[in-house]
């Protein structure tokens, strides 16, 4: 609630990010910015929607959930199911499952940094917005767009080619796969990735060489000290399929390590905040608000001691220098995000060359043998979690999801308020200013597309309200 | 090649939402003809462009908030030609005039929406939409034929 003398400057909605938000800037007497809310405004709901259902259909419904992530749905509720069902699924479908995931990372951040980011590292944060788009990347930097394109439909591409043409595949089920990688698909994905390669190192050399004219940005874009949370392989390596929880402090130390993710309640705590419907995670051994820690690509690169394929483990080394602590600035999550693009495809070529890809023994079949269980992975913009309960007949009696844009809540409230402060006066709205506010949260891809896609489809409206509640100034971005 | 793309877009668990989605199902699992691609998806992406830069036609079905429940209506439309900000969804003349701007093509497009009723968690589609679906995929197959002559071949 607004004090005597406050006033707030609402977003609404955010632009260029997945579904549909609105920030509130809310300004004291001065005009300086006192308190900033990354409000969601849909209720996804799905949790409620899906008890009652046989646990056999949960990846195929989660899957629906979003357009963007759909996959990492998948494959965390597919996990979940695997610990109902007690059963460890056979190793090619294990790599099925890897190459899967990799994919949607490759095609998720294609579009989070070509289509949606790269307008504000083109151009700069104060260009003309009829300027800083897609559009006008395609006109100024008509290859990097290309590149884009390609990137996100070759991702698309190994997607569908495992998966089948829907954009929500079933392959993925209860016990494996359901159907093993063939000769042909698997000849023409390899065939693939040179060119997507080459784009993803084109990227992060033009990424690194524009990031000098964002020091300003750098300095003050979530730059603050946090906890860093992601799942890593047992000798510490980047992981998107499976592994335990590490958790690194701001100066880089670990501060757990092998924290089975089926535990989470143990340590994760979430609070539900009245200005929003995305619930905030935090550490519970350090409590609320303390607790704040991020993950995805910046929390990734920070608790992997490595990637484990040549191309992406000097990039990570080339990394770990920007900072001699763990890395703080989220304005390098689009830094880590391009790393991580060459690491899928690297990754995803060792995994095709396996001996063993092609084997035909993809699915292992149980009936439900536990009445809980937990799925955990890296989905593109952070750690997911599923968490089921069945009765004896199978059916869903209650169902957690912790998404990656929850356990990042706080930290992009904390962004926010850091950009504000430092751009944002109250009595000097410019569009680079509240271009910058709305650029810290596309830093974090935050996907919040389980709305309606209708949704997003409403103008940029910034107000400016007095302490009655009076709309003194009103900006409107049209579409 | 196909020469006619249906891009049927919408999220299926959120009611209404999803006819564009659900249109598209039916019509792939009805529709047996190799001049005709149908893409179900979730929400227009720009890596659909190329898709799109490779067809003749392209038809983008899909629900909308602003009609009354139930109304269907069926419009040619061209690619954006002002200067269009990029959010996180595209719309078919965005999505259009990156098809024009990347790849130089000019495909002939029509947009065809039915009004949702209901936007709320749900799988089932609202009668008043489903009704008006089978009035949308006459429209298809119409357009279709138009295209490619009498499809004898479809289910």
């Amino acid at each position: 609630m607004d004090g005597a003398g406050q006033r707030s400057i609402t977003i609404d909605p955010v632009t260029r990010i997945e579904g549909h938000a609105k920030i509130t800037l809310h300004l004291d007497e001065q005009g300086q910015v006192e308190d900033a809310r990354f409000h969601v405004t849909q209720f996804r709901g799905f949790e409620k929607f899906c008890e009652g259902r046989p646990f056999t259909e949960m990846p195929s419904l989660m899957a629906r959930i979003c357009g963007i992530c759909p996959v990492s749905h998948l494959i965390a509720s597919a996990k979940a199911c695997d610990a109902l069902m007690a059963v460890r699924i056979p190793p090619t479908a294990d790599k099925l499952r890897r190459i899967f995931g990799l994919a949607q990372v490759i095609q998720s951040h294609a579009l989070s940094f070509f289509h949606l980011s790269s307008p504000d590292l083109l151009f700069g944060m104060d260009a003309d917005p009829a300027k800083s788009n897609f559009f006008g990347v395609l006109e100024a930097k008509r290859d990097l767009a290309r590149d884009g394109v390609r990137l996100r439909q070759f991702g698309q591409q190994v997607i569908e080619r495992l998966g089948g043409k829907r954009i929500h595949p079933a392959w993925i089920v209860p016990g494996g796969v359901s159907e093993p990688l063939t000769e042909l698909n698997r000849d023409a994905i390899l065939a693939g990735i040179p060119e997507a390669l080459a784009i993803a190192e084109r990227a992060l050399q033009w990424f690194k060489s524009v990031m000098e004219n964002f020091r300003h940005e750098i300095a003050s874009f979530g730059n603050f000290p946090s906890l860093f949370l992601g799942i890593v392989k047992k000798d510490g390596g980047l992981t998107f399929y499976d592994g335990n929880i590490r958790i690194v402090n701001a100066a880089g130390d670990v501060v757990a390590h092998g924290l089975d993710p089926a535990t989470y309640s143990e340590f994760l705590g979430e609070k539900v905040e009245p200005w929003s419907f995305l619930k905030s995670a935090y550490y519970l051994p350090t409590g609320y608000p303390a607790g704040i820690y991020r993950v995805g690509p910046l929390a990734r690169m920070n608790v992997a001691d490595r990637c484990g394929t040549p191309k992406a483990d000097q990039e990570l080394a080339e990394f770990h220098e920007l900072q001699r602590t763990a890395v703080l600035s989220s304005f390098h999550y689009h830094h880590a995000r391009l790393i991580e693009i060459l690491y899928c495809l690297e990754r995803m070529e060792q995994l095709l060359n396996d001996d063993q890809i092609l084997a035909r023994h993809v699915r292992a079949v149980a009936g439900p043998n536990a009445f809980e269980g937990v799925g955990c992975c890296e989905a593109p913009r952070g750690t997911l979690m599923h968490h089921y309960k069945i009765d004896e007949s199978g059916l869903i009696r209650w169902a957690n999801l912790i998404i990656a844009t929850g356990h990042n809540n706080l930290a992009m409230n904390r962004s926010i308020l850091q950009v504000a402060k430092h751009f944002v006066k109250g009595n000097e709205l410019t569009h680079g200013m509240l271009n910058r506010v709305e650029a810290v949260i596309r830093a974090y891809d935050p996907c919040l597309s389980c709305s309606t896609h209708a949704f997003g489809e409403m103008p940029l409206r910034i107000q400016l309200v007095d302490a009655s509640g009076n709309v003194r100034d009103e900006v409107c971005r049209p579409l | 090649m196909a020469r006619i793309l249906i891009l049927g877009y919408g999220n299926p668990l959120r009611s209404d939402d999803g006819v564009g989605w659900h249109a598209a199902v039916q019509l792939f699992r009805s529709i047996a003809v190799p001049e005709v691609e149908v893409l179900p998806c979730h929400q227009l992406t720009p890596d659909l462009a190329e898709p799109v830069s490779r067809a003749e036609r392209v038809l983008f079905l899909d629900g909308a908030r602003s009609a009354p429940g139930g109304e269907f209506h069926c419009e040619e439309v061209l690619a954006s030609e002002g200067s269009p900000s990029f959010t996180h969804h595209l719309s078919p003349t965005l999505l259009l005039a990156i098809a024009r701007d990347l790849y130089g093509a000019y495909p002939r497009a029509w947009l065809l929406t039915i009004g949702g009723n209901t936007f709320d968690a749900g799988e089932a589609l609202s009668p008043e939409v489903e009704t008006a679906l089978r009035a949308l995929k006459a429209r298809v197959r119409e357009l279709i034929a138009e295209t490619i002559g009498d499809f004898a071949s479809a289910r």
